[in-house]
Parts: C-alpha cells; sequence; structure tokens
C-alpha cells in the first residue's frame, strides 16, 4: 500500500456523544463486516465495557475504502478512551494519527471533553473534521449547536459535516472528507525505524500485544526490537492488523498501523508511549517523552473474608497484566487484615477495577474511603508521600502538608450557575475563568457556560460528580486535570468504636470540618451497628480531642415471645439465621459490626 | 421420660392399678396403663398431646400472621370431617394427656361439631381421665349457653384471647370486640362452670403506654384468671399493620418500652399469686398449662387440621396450610400432602431439649440431659456456659441453670449458643420432596419486630 494512501485517524468526544456508533457505521459502510456480522460497538471487547457503553482499551481497525476518485485508500481507526480519568491513554492515541473527527451530539453540543479532547489534538497538530451527530433526532438543535461550533471553536459551518452515526446519513460524505481532508501520513521508510507504542495488550495465548504507529522504517515478522526508553527487549512474534479480527501480515512500513505479538509477560513491561526500534541499525532519537501515567486516587481493598487474601492477590496480579496504570502495595489494617492500597488514575478507574474484582473474580470486598496522596514536610526535613491517612505522622512532626489541586471545567446551562458556584466554593473551590459558549440560550436554561476553577482534587472525590449532575437536573458535564500541589491546612480525623481506634475510618479533613463530618460518621455507625450486649460510645477525634459522639444503648430484648408446637422448626431456623449473621460480622473489639456498615460510612462526604 | 422399667414389685402394679379405677379386660393393658412399667418407646403406647387446628375467623386481626380465613364458615362442616378422618388414620390407641383446640377461632365451631370431634378421639385414642382439654374462644364469638354446652363435652380449660383491655388499643389491633366485652365474658365463663381459665394479653403495641398497660394488668388480676399469657407483638413484613408502620400510618413498637412493660408485669403479678413458669406465661400453683408444657419439654405431639405441625418419634412434620389442599385430601381420598417432613437428627434434638427447656423459669437440669441423651452438657457446651453466666444472661444453681431475669429479655442470645455445633448444622435436615418455604412458614424478613 502506497504511503500517499494512508489516512490515520481517531475519533475524539464527550461521553455518549456517539463515538462507537459511529465507529461501528464506518466498519459497515467500508464493508470491513456484512451487516449481518455486525455487532454493536465491534470495538469494544471486553463486557464490561460493552455494558457501561464505555470504552476503556484502545483499538485499531484497518479499514479499506475506494472513494469516488477511484482510488483505494486504507483508513486506519484508532479508538480512545472519552474518559478524562484515561486522558493519558487518549493523549498517546492521538499522537498515533494524522487527523480526528471530532464528534459533537446536536441534541447537547460541546460538552466539557470535548475541550479537553480538542485540546489534546491541537497540541498534537492533528487536522480535525467536526461532525454534529445525531441529526436524525427530533431533540436535535443543529442550528444551535453550529453557531456554538462556530464562536467556540472558530470552525466554519460549512465545514462542519452533519450526520447520524445510528442511520448512517452524512457518514458516506464524512468518509471522503476523511479521504480528502486528513494528510497522509510523513515518515520515511529507509530510515531506521522507529514505532510509537500507543496502547498495549495481554493476551493470555500470544503475550503482551503491542499496538504500533510506525513513523519510520520498515517491520517484518521474526525482527528483534528494543524499546527505546525501558529498554526491554523483544521478537515480533507475529504483526498484523486488525479488520476487525487479527490478520497477520509479513511486513509493515512507515505511516501504517497495526499489531506486534511479543511474547511478553504482562503490559508493565511495555509502556505506552516508548518508542520500538530495531536492536540493530537502530534510531537514535525516540517521537515522544514516556510519562509513566501518575495515579491519583487511592484506596485500600481488603477482601471481606481475611481467608481470601489469597484470591484477592492474584486478581489483582491478572488485572495488572493489563493495566500498566493501577499500582499497588501490600498493606495491613488492625481491623481489616491483610489488603492492598492501589492507585488508580480516577474514581471511574476504581470503579471499574472494583467492579472487575467482584465480577469476573467473584470476590466480596471491603473498599476504604478513597483518597489522595499527599505530601508530608517533616520537622527533621524530610518530605514523604503519604496515601493512607494511618500513615500521617503526628503533627508535632508535621512542618506542612500539600496535597494534589486540580484545573476543573464545568459546563452548565446558565441557569445553574448560583448552585455549581455555591457547590465548588463550598468544597475551597477558587473560581479562575466563566465563558459564555455560543449565543443561542437553550430555553428557559439560559446560556450555556464554561466554568473554570481551582480546587483540591480530595474534594472531588465523593459525591462530587454526582451532585454536579444533581444540581444541573444532569446537564452539566466536568472535565479536570492534574494542576499541582498546594500546602493546605490539614487533621487526621479517627473514628473510635467503643473506644477501639478503626483505621479503616480514618480520614484527612480541614479542621473546620472535622465536626461534621465526625458527626455524619458516628451518626452513621450508629444506623448500621446493632445494639450490643452493652453500651457501645461512638467517637470521632482529631488526636485526643474529641470532635463528635454518639451513643448505642445496649439491647434490651431479644426474645420470641411464643413458642409452642408449630413455632419450634421455625424458630429453630431464625436463630440459625441469627448464629450465621454473627459469623460474617467484623469484630472491633467485642463489637460485632456487618460488613455493610463499611460500605455505608465509606460513603460519607 | 424416664428410663424403661420392665421389672416392678407386684405392690407397685397394684396400687396402680387400683388407683386407675378402671376395669380391665386384658391384663397386657392393665400393665401398660398401669404408669409403672415404663416401657421403651412403642409408637403403639407413646403419650402424646394433642393439638387440633381450626383456621377459620369472623375477620383477621391486623396483627396476626397465623394460618386462618375469613369467610369460610361454610367449609366447616367438610373441615370436621377431613379432621376425623385424619384422627382416624393417625391414631394407633396412643395415650393423650392433653387436647388443644387451637385457631383461628375454635369457638366460631358448634358444640355439635366439637361433640362429634370428642368422640372421635376418644374412640381413636386413649384418654387420660385427667387429661387437660383446652379450647381458644375470642369475646364476642359465645354466650354463656355455649360455654355449658362444651364444658359439658369435657372441655375444662378455657383460653380467651382478651389481647387488650383499652378499647383504643383493640381498636388499632383490629379486634373484633371491646373491653367491656372482654371484661363480661370471664364470669360468665366461671359461670358455664370453668375453673381453669387463661387470659392472652399483647403488650409493646404502638400507642399503648406503659400508664395503659399497667391499668390493663390491673384490670386482668381483677378478673381473677388461673392462668396469663402475655404476649410481646411480633409482626411478619406481610400483615396489615407492618404495612401501616412501613408507610408512617403508625409508629413503630419501640422496643426498650416493651421491656419496660415486661419487667413491670414480672414484677407485679407474683404478688397477686401469679407464678412465672415460661418466658411469657404466669399461672397459680398448679395450673400450669399441661398441653403447652409438653412443647416446652420437647414431648411428642400430634396436630391435626391444616398447618398443624407434630413431633413424633423423633420426626417433625406439619401438614399443608393450605385450606383447599387439605379438604381435597379427604374428598379425593388421597394421602394429605405435608408441608415438611423432617428427621431430627440427636444434636438437633438435644439443642432443642435445651433451648426449649431454658423457656421455662425452673431451667434444665444437666442430669436429666445426660439421662435423656447421655450428654454431659457441661462438657458439651461448657464454653457456651460459662459466657452466657458471664453475660449475666444465665445462672448456675446446684447445676441447674436457668435464664435470669435479663436473660429471659435476651432469650435468643441465650439460645442460638446451643445450636448443634457447626459441623453438625448441615446434616440435621433431610431432603424432603416438599420445599420448606411454603405457606406454613411466613417467610423470613427484615420486617421482625419483636
Amino acid at each position: 500500500m502506497e504511503q500517499s494512501l494512508i489516512r490515520n485517524f481517531c475519533i475524539i468526544a464527550h461521553i455518549d456523544h456517539g463515538k462507537s456508533t459511529l465507529a461501528d457505521r464506518l466498519i459497515e459502510l467500508t464493508g470491513a463486516l456484512r451487516p449481518d456480522e455486525m455487532r454493536e460497538q465491534v470495538l469494544d471487547s471486553m463486557d464490561l465495557e460493552r455494558e457501561r457503553g464505555i470504552t476503556i482499551k484502545a483499538k485499531a481497525m484497518r479499514l479499506g475504502y475506494t472513494s469516488r476518485d477511484g482510488k483505494a485508500y486504507r483508513l486506519n481507526l484508532i479508538d480512545t478512551p472519552g474518559h478524562v480519568d484515561f486522558s493519558y491513554e487518549v493523549s498517546r492515541t492521538i499522537a498515533a494519527c494524522e487527523g480526528a473527527i471530532l464528534v459533537i451530539d446536536a441534541t447537547q453540543g460541546i460538552q466539557a471533553q470535548t475541550l479537553a479532547n480538542i485540546y489534546a489534538a491541537m497540541e498534537h497538530n492533528l487536522e480535525i473534521i467536526p461532525a454534529l451527530n445525531k441529526i436524525d433526532l427530533q431533540s436535535a438543535e443543529p442550528e444551535r449547536v453550529l453557531e456554538e461550533i462556530e464562536s467556540v471553536l472558530g470552525y466554519e459551518r460549512e465545514k462542519v459535516l452533519q450526520i447520524s452515526a445510528k442511520t448512517g446519513q452524512g457518514v458516506p460524505d464524512l468518509i471522503e472528507a476523511i479521504v480528502h481532508r486528513i494528510p497522509p501520513p510523513t515518515g520515511d521508510p529507509s530510515s531506521p525505524l522507529r514505532s510509537l507504542i500507543f496502547d498495549s495488550h495481554y493476551d493470555p495465548y500470544k503475550g503482551v500485544i503491542a499496538y504500533v504507529r510506525v513513523r519510520d522504517g520498515k517491520l517484518a515478522r521474526g525482527d528483534r526490537l528494543r524499546l527505546m526508553g525501558q529498554g526491554t527487549q523483544m521478537e515480533v512474534l507475529e504483526l498484523g492488523c486488525f479488520v476487525p479480527d487479527p490478520q497477520p501480515v509479513e511486513t509493515m512500513a512507515a505511516g501504517d498501523v497495526g499489531y506486534i505479538a511479543t511474547g511478553l509477560k504482562s503490559v508493565g513491561e511495555c509502556h505506552v508511549g516508548d518508542t520500538i526500534t530495531s536492536v540493530t541499525n537502530g534510531a537514535t532519537e525516540p517521537l515522544i517523552g514516556y510519562r509513566p501515567p501518575k495515579p491519583m486516587v487511592f484506596a485500600g481493598i481488603y477482601p471481606t473474608e481475611p481467608g481470601d487474601y489469597n484470591e484477592l492477590h492474584e486478581a489483582i496480579d491478572k488485572l495488572k497484566l493489563n493495566d500498566a496504570s493501577l499500582s499497588f502495595e501490600l498493606e495491613t489494617s488492625p481491623l481489616l487484615g491483610y489488603g492492598f492500597r492501589c492507585g488508580f488514575l480516577g474514581l471511574l478507574h476504581l470503579d471499574i477495577v472494583r467492579e472487575r474484582l467482584e465480577r469476573e473474580f467473584g470476590l466480596a470486598l471491603v473498599i476504604t474511603a478513597p483518597g489522595v496522596s499527599y505530601v508530608v514536610t517533616r520537622t527533621d526535613g524530610k518530605k514523604i508521600e503519604v496515601v493512607n491517612p494511618t500513615d500521617l505522622p503526628s503533627p508535632t512532626y508535621i512542618t506542612t502538608i500539600e496535597e494534589p489541586w486540580v484545573n476543573i471545567s464545568v459546563i452548565t446551562p446558565s441557569k445553574f450557575i448560583g448552585t455549581l458556584m455555591e457547590l465548588i466554593t463550598d468544597l475551597g473551590g477558587i473560581q479562575k475563568n466563566m465563558e459564555y459558549l455560543g449565543h443561542k440560550p437553550l430555553g428557559d436554561l439560559g446560556l450555556r457556560v464554561q466554568l473554570k476553577y481551582e480546587m483540591p482534587l480530595r474534594e472531588m472525590l465523593t459525591t462530587f460528580y454526582d451532585q454536579i449532575k444533581s444540581r444541573t437536573q444532569g446537564y452539566a458535564s466536568l472535565d479536570y486535570e492534574f494542576l499541582g500541589y498546594r500546602e493546605s491546612k490539614l487533621v487526621k480525623l479517627d473514628v473510635l468504636v467503643n473506644e477501639v481506634l478503626v483505621d479503616a475510618f480514618s480520614r484527612i479533613v480541614p479542621p473546620e470540618k472535622a465536626h461534621d463530618v465526625g458527626k455524619s460518621m458516628v451518626n452513621k455507625l450508629k444506623e448500621v451497628i446493632p445494639r450490643q450486649l452493652f453500651n457501645v460510645p461512638l467517637q470521632a477525634a482529631i488526636g485526643g480531642k474529641i470532635v463528635a459522639r454518639a451513643d448505642i444503648p445496649a439491647k434490651r430484648k431479644d426474645v420470641l415471645a411464643k413458642c409452642y408446637g408449630g413455632d419450634i422448626t421455625r424458630k429453630r431456623k431464625l436463630l440459625e439465621k441469627q448464629k450465621e449473621g454473627k459469623k460474617r460480622m467484623k469484630q472491633i473489639g467485642s463489637v460485632e459490626v456487618p460488613k455493610e456498615a463499611f460500605t455505608e460510612v465509606v460513603k460519607l462526604a | 421420660m424416664g428410663e424403661p422399667r420392665t421389672k416392678v414389685t407386684f405392690g407397685e402394679f397394684w396400687r396402680s392399678v387400683r388407683h386407675r379405677k378402671k376395669r380391665y379386660t386384658h391384663v397386657a393393658s392393665a400393665i401398660i396403663e398401669s404408669e409403672v412399667f415404663r416401657l421403651p418407646a412403642l409408637t403403639t403406647v407413646e403419650r402424646i398431646a394433642l393439638y387440633l387446628h381450626f383456621p377459620f375467623c369472623v375477620e383477621r386481626c391486623r396483627y396476626c400472621s397465623f394460618v386462618s380465613h375469613e369467610g369460610r364458615e361454610k367449609d366447616i362442616p367438610a373441615y370436621i370431617n377431613t379432621i376425623k378422618r385424619e384422627l382416624a388414620e393417625r391414631a394407633h390407641g396412643q395415650r393423650v394427656s392433653s387436647i388443644y383446640f387451637g385457631g383461628g377461632t375454635p369457638s366460631l365451631l358448634p358444640a355439635g361439631h366439637l361433640a362429634d370431634i370428642l368422640s372421635t378421639i376418644r374412640s381413636c385414642f386413649t384418654m387420660d381421665e385427667s387429661a387437660e382439654v383446652t379450647i381458644e374462644a375470642n369475646p364476642g364469638t359465645f354466650d354463656g349457653e355455649y360455654l355449658k354446652a362444651i364444658r359439658a363435652l369435657g372441655i375444662n380449660r378455657l383460653s380467651i384471647g382478651v389481647q387488650s383491655l383499652d378499647d383504643g388499643v383493640l381498636s388499632l389491633l383490629g379486634r373484633i370486640h371491646n373491653a367491656a366485652q372482654a371484661k363480661e365474658s370471664v364470669p360468665i365463663a366461671r359461670k358455664a362452670g370453668f375453673s381453669n381459665l387463661n387470659l392472652d394479653l399483647i403488650y409493646g403495641i404502638p400507642r399503648q403506654s406503659i400508664a395503659v398497660w399497667r391499668e390493663t394488668l390491673h384490670d386482668t388480676i381483677e378478673l381473677g384468671p388461673d392462668h396469663i399469657s402475655l404476649y410481646s407483638l411480633t409482626l411478619e413484613s406481610d400483615v396489615p399493620m407492618h404495612r401501616m408502620i412501613a408507610r408512617g400510618d403508625v409508629a413503630a413498637p419501640d422496643s426498650d418500652l416493651a421491656a419496660d412493660q415486661y419487667e413491670l408485669a414480672e414484677n407485679l403479678l407474683p404478688t397477686h399469686g401469679y407464678r412465672h413458669y415460661e418466658i411469657s406465661n404466669w399461672a397459680r400453683e398448679g395450673v400450669e398449662s399441661r398441653h403447652n408444657l409438653a412443647y416446652w419439654q420437647t414431648e411428642p405431639y400430634l396436630g391435626i387440621g391444616a398447618a398443624a405441625h407434630s413431633f413424633i418419634d423423633g420426626r417433625r412434620m406439619a401438614n399443608t396450610a393450605n385450606l383447599d389442599e387439605y379438604l381435597n385430601a379427604c374428598l379425593q381420598d388421597i394421602p394429605l400432602p405435608p408441608a415438611f417432613d423432617e428427621i431430627i437428627d440427636p444434636e438437633t434434638a438435644l439443642s432443642e431439649a435445651i433451648i426449649m427447656g431454658l423457656r421455662l423459669c425452673k431451667g434444665i437440669d444437666p442430669s436429666e440431659i445426660r439421662d435423656r441423651f447421655g450428654i454431659d452438657l457441661a462438657e458439651r457446651y461448657g464454653g457456651e456456659i460459662r459466657e452466657l453466666v458471664d453475660l449475666g444472661l444465665i445462672e448456675r444453681e446446684d447445676h441447674i441453670l436457668r435464664l435470669t431475669r435479663r436473660g429471659r429479655l435476651l432469650g435468643n442470645e441465650v439460645f442460638w449458643r446451643f445450636l448443634p455445633h457447626d459441623h453438625e448444622l448441615a446434616g440435621a435436615l433431610h431432603a424432603s420432596p416438599v420445599p420448606l418455604e411454603s405457606p406454613s412458614y411466613p417467610p423470613f424478613s427484615k420486617g421482625d419486630w419483636e
């Protein structure tokens, strides 16, 4: 295939604006799959993703297309994750392309991730084809959104294609636009080999599959290669592309996109963003710097049954084979036993990992409240990173605590500005900017507005996203990026049950919130811990100072009043159930606590 | 029950036979009835308590989970026939030491039907002369004539479902009578010749303050029954009152208030001559319910009628709770469908004996346990006993184990500890062809308020 006839592109969009549906349509219209072979959202391969309608793993598909000018082109479609948690993966994918189709939902208009993705694409100098999607829907407002695109993004409306990925309307024109507006790849096939790894995936049979974009040089099966950043060496066991099923090829040249079966044992050995070159006559300069993904959100994951620890360990190991951004360390808790402190890219990442552990591996888990990592400067001058609140040194040994801050961008109809500003400033956000998008109001919701704030990441970790949605009737969208560490006044809030400190409940909070957070925690505990045979004091404390308290009075009555002939068997079963229930309780000292208590308390803001 | 005795002196035998004041045509029956010979349990001569269930009511009360039906009085004659058939089928001359007509509302049965049943019982079984024969009755469903008639049939104990002597509470419960009717029923019963009278009351009812309860207790004492049963209101999730509470129309019962009400009764009743003999039952000396003692002492009992439970030969079983299914068996002359049938293995039997026995205020005697089961209680449950003594829920006096006052209120915390130790739990139930989740058991749910 001539290099000039190749087009490498991706589809970028806010969640649910139709990225995957458009990919399906392109696959269908270029004949890669016959209509009877089509399944919904072909590129999503994991069941979990299919259910949640989101993509996590990027995939690349080779589509063949004969243009109206008679020439046969090769279109390499690279699918990208849409969620802010995985922005690192998105940017690697964008670096593998020359162009991008920017999909905007005609019923919603520009949303927070539309903007985030566009900035990333512009940074890599991609040619962008804006496409207005879902024009088939009654609620579509093409006029309003076109105006928005023009005024906010600067694209004249003639340049914006109007399509419906679902019905296929306008998509043939879009494919022509891909051919004519996106430039062919540059790169010299006779130079030393340089390939960008834009994604990787562990396959139990073939080892790590690396998705590559060949910039310079040529690749062939059997070649010996090395990673320029990491140093790992590997052999090309298999080389191929996806049509959509894997199809091996013998060689691949500059400008093309495909996969390499490396035989490596875990994706950790094959970093996304690194450059592959040949062992002999290799290149000297890598394509882009590799930046390891930085975990932002941390949580303790423990098995409910201590006996399941080994199973949990194995499960996390398996997940890590395919998730280079999941980090974990062994951890122990006096209450919960042996477990792990895991680092995630964000809350969605945490959620996905949790669900996979529970569903695919069938594990019953206790997960502590998610937190961020703090940088603590001790009085002896040493700086340490703290991801578990119980590791926070005593205040007398702390000079400063720094915590991660983020830039957040919220796009909302102006009707909800007040309630959002209230929410964010309550959580310590500092307003940076407010900008109106477009000039046409959305009925009584008003014009759309982009709010930019700086806020501590810590405050986003519990109900922030849900609050954004519920205060704006679902209209608002949110994006954020790491800003840097800033000093904050923070203290460790502990919870004691029957005077026993429960490490799993400890949190790091600003001192002025300690009473409120403490009160809601002890009140929740009072609700979920059943009455015992003795009084149980519940206390929230900072160091030795109690900031909130509640008490669970001893139970006085627990007996079956009537027990006659017809009751005996049933009574026995009830007692058996009571006995079983006690076995499933966790002991905090002599207090029996159901597992649900933990989930309930850690959910509290 | 005691060890089997096959050797006695002639003197013992003669005295026991004369005591029975009966003519024997066959020396074998004399031996069997003499009671000095304690023969090994042969199904032909076991002694049982006999229970008959009558699932018919004028109107269902709002808190009731018993198996009973409204508006099916026309099925009563067919029901009586089915009962008679079942009695004939399951009798083989057992000795009956007590009979209990329960329900529903047994007092809805005309005296003629009761006569019919009793005569069937007398012909199929061997009734003890001094057998206790109880019938449950609801105020508003009987008059003096009725009571006289059934007294004449040999029914010698009356249990009246008073439930409350406060009209507000009665109406909340959905009872069909008022306090005045309830009070009147006592002298009527006495006049009809009932010298053994029980009154049932409920506490722990929403809107029933401690003051109202105190007054109810005093009024009850004044009525002078021989036996008093006090029950804490228990609501299954499928009863109307549960829904009323879930909707917020009525406050939920307060278990601490119920505890106070129970303690009040415990303090008050003995001072008026009522001895506390079981968690929920008080009686004047010697007038404890013989029938119910069979349950608490894990003695065999036979349950006749829809939803009735039995405990015979180490098996617990129950008839179908479905009235139509029950009636149908007779109509179609097919065997009665069981709701369940469970063989009680020795571990479970031991647990049941301990748990039920501890309900009695006199407690359990480890030497009786040893005689009956061959188990040393201190060895098998030593840890549990020590723990419970430490928790103040059990006391030990001369080896007898009994619940303390606090232990009576927190009985379940004592009982679950005496379940079979874990590895035995799995073997306790035999697979039965009928699933255990059948209508005779209300579904377990978190909504049980006790």
